[in-house]
């Protein structure tokens, strides 16, 4: 059962990412059932050539008791002409454990073959940290999940710390702020989340902190329920302090009813889902498309009077290549005023940047029903629940699904 | 709840992928043609890996599927020898 659990046979999610941001060569052998291939990839700055063959169909090849023995007869009959041999070839599966005795299979028969330790499981839970904003007495620390495109923040000055939209493992968060010592002051979501499941509320009472949230977004918009969450109101103009500074509340109804960005020290604008790098935030999953559409662009049209140097520390990403050289996504307002398509829509007028909108909103996803009631105390799941709920990437931006289709017609997805 | 009426019972709970699949390969065939088995898993990728194997598997039919609550939720499959 240990076969390929030796080291130097496997590759960590770290250690295949960074080889992915190098632009390091190799191919990836993907073992899972199509649907789950469909769901989502390992994917950093490159995206590495990949073939999707279910670890079922090896399995129809002889080999009764031994699955590698079925991996070397399929890949015999059927792979040879498909695989490198140039190349290292990272197997991977659901959690790791097949694509081991895959990877076994193809060093068996000679080729340079590494198993993806913990498989996409890990990869859904693979955080990463990077800081955007480096002042003396001022820091903001990006945390993101980029198997799913979420982006949260560490905001700390003195030895506070306010947590925006955490994602569900909480504990990333408490020892991240353990190790710089800071003490957590508060949390907030920047809305409710459909998209992913928040670490709010746990993370503030884990830390015995308040949990801020703008009221309107307490009620689930499809149930039209009211949520059953302890949390402080957040209102238009409200100021968070940190430290020697403070979050100023900016309602930008449009995303969601509540929806907010946070302006903090005047110059960095945590957007949560308005304005992302290359896109900008759908209005329609609260399922009232039209009407919130007003809404979004009159808040958009809020956001675009501020200065040019603002920072925008987008809530979420599409692609990896939206971000800088060094991995992190941020831009100048100035910037993404002239490259990001919806936000230049939004300074045109209201008619335009509707249609805008009609005609390019992405699918709706289902299961973001669920999500939010999760997120509102209304719902509650398992861990196997919850992995499904968050299968795949975001879909919050209104190009995301553009990109997937880019993605598709350039065969990075089957 | 599907009841579906079974010959013999897998029980491949705690097997890791892809131990419940080759298990069941293998029991299968030792199935008289005609006869279904039940098995027991308690990986929940085993619900697409089981339709997926179904789809290219020769001889086999996946005659329905479950999920259980309880303290550890079940994915239960009946799988039947067509060949």
């Amino acid at each position: 059962m240990d076969i390929g659990k030796a080291s130097g046979s496997e590759w960590s999610i770290q250690e295949s990412r960074d080889r992915l941001n190098r632009a390091e060569d190799f191919f990836v052998l993907d073992v899972r059932n199509r649907d789950e291939f469909d769901a989502w990839r390992l994917e950093g700055r490159a995206v590495p050539p990949t073939l999707n063959v279910p670890y079922f169909e090896m399995l129809e090849e002889g080999g009764e008791d031994d699955f590698v023995d079925s991996v070397v007869a399929y890949a015999g009959k059927a792979l040879l002409p498909r695989l490198p041999s140039d190349l290292p070839i990272l197997a991977v599966c659901a959690k790791g454990d097949t694509s081991a005795f895959v990877a076994e299979g193809l060093r068996r028969m000679g080729f340079e073959a590494f198993n993806l330790r913990g498989g996409m499981q890990a990869w859904g839970e693979h955080y990463e940290v990077r800081s955007v904003v480096s002042e003396p007495d001022l820091s903001v620390q990006q945390v993101s999940r980029p198997a799913r495109g979420c982006l949260s923040y560490v905001v700390a000055s003195g030895d506070e710390a306010v947590v925006v939209d955490p994602l569900r493992h909480v504990d990333r968060y408490i020892d991240l702020c353990g190790q710089e010592e800071l003490g957590i002051t508060a949390v907030i979501d920047t809305h409710a989340h459909a998209d992913h499941l928040s670490g709010g509320l746990e993370l503030a009472s884990r830390a015995g902190s308040p949990y801020f949230l703008h009221p309107y977004d307490a009620v689930h918009p499809i149930d039209l329920v009211p949520a059953r969450i302890r949390f402080r109101h957040l209102a238009d103009g409200d100021r968070i302090a940190v430290g020697t500074t403070a979050l100023e509340v900016l309602h930008i109804p449009g995303h969601t009813l509540g929806n907010i960005a946070l302006l903090l020290a005047g110059r960095y604008l945590l957007a949560g889902d308005s304005i992302f790098i290359d896109s900008i935030s759908r209005p329609d999953l609260g399922g009232r498309a039209e009407a919130w559409s007003r809404l979004h662009y009159e808040s958009l049209g809020r956001l675009l009077e501020l200065p040019d140097d603002v920072l925008v520390l987008p809530g979420h990403f599409s692609r990896a290549g939206e971000a800088g050289d060094d991995g992190a996504f941020r831009a100048s307002l100035g910037s993404l005023r002239q490259r990001n398509e919806g936000l230049r829509m939004a300074a045109e007028p209201a008619e335009t940047f509707s249609a805008y909108i009609q005609a390019s909103l992405p699918d709706f996803p289902e299961r973001y029903v669920d999500i939010k009631r999760v997120n509102a105390g209304l719902l509650e799941v398992d861990e196997d629940r919850a992995i499904e709920l968050e299968l795949g990437k975001n879909l919050c931006a209104m190009a995301a699904a553009a990109a997937r289709e880019d993605a598709r017609s350039e065969g990075r997805l089957a | 709840m599907t009841s579906i009426a079974f010959d013999r019972e897998l029980d491949a709970r705690g097997l890791k992928c892809p131990m419940p699949l080759l298990r069941a390969r293998k029991t299968v065939g030792e199935l008289a043609i005609g006869q279904v088995l039940r098995v027991v898993s308690t990986d929940r990728g085993s619900i697409k890996d089981f339709q997926g194997w179904a789809d290219v598997a020769k001889a086999i039919e996946l005659l329905g599927q479950d999920t259980e609550q309880g303290p550890e939720t079940l994915y239960v499959h009946y799988v039947k020898r067509l060949a």
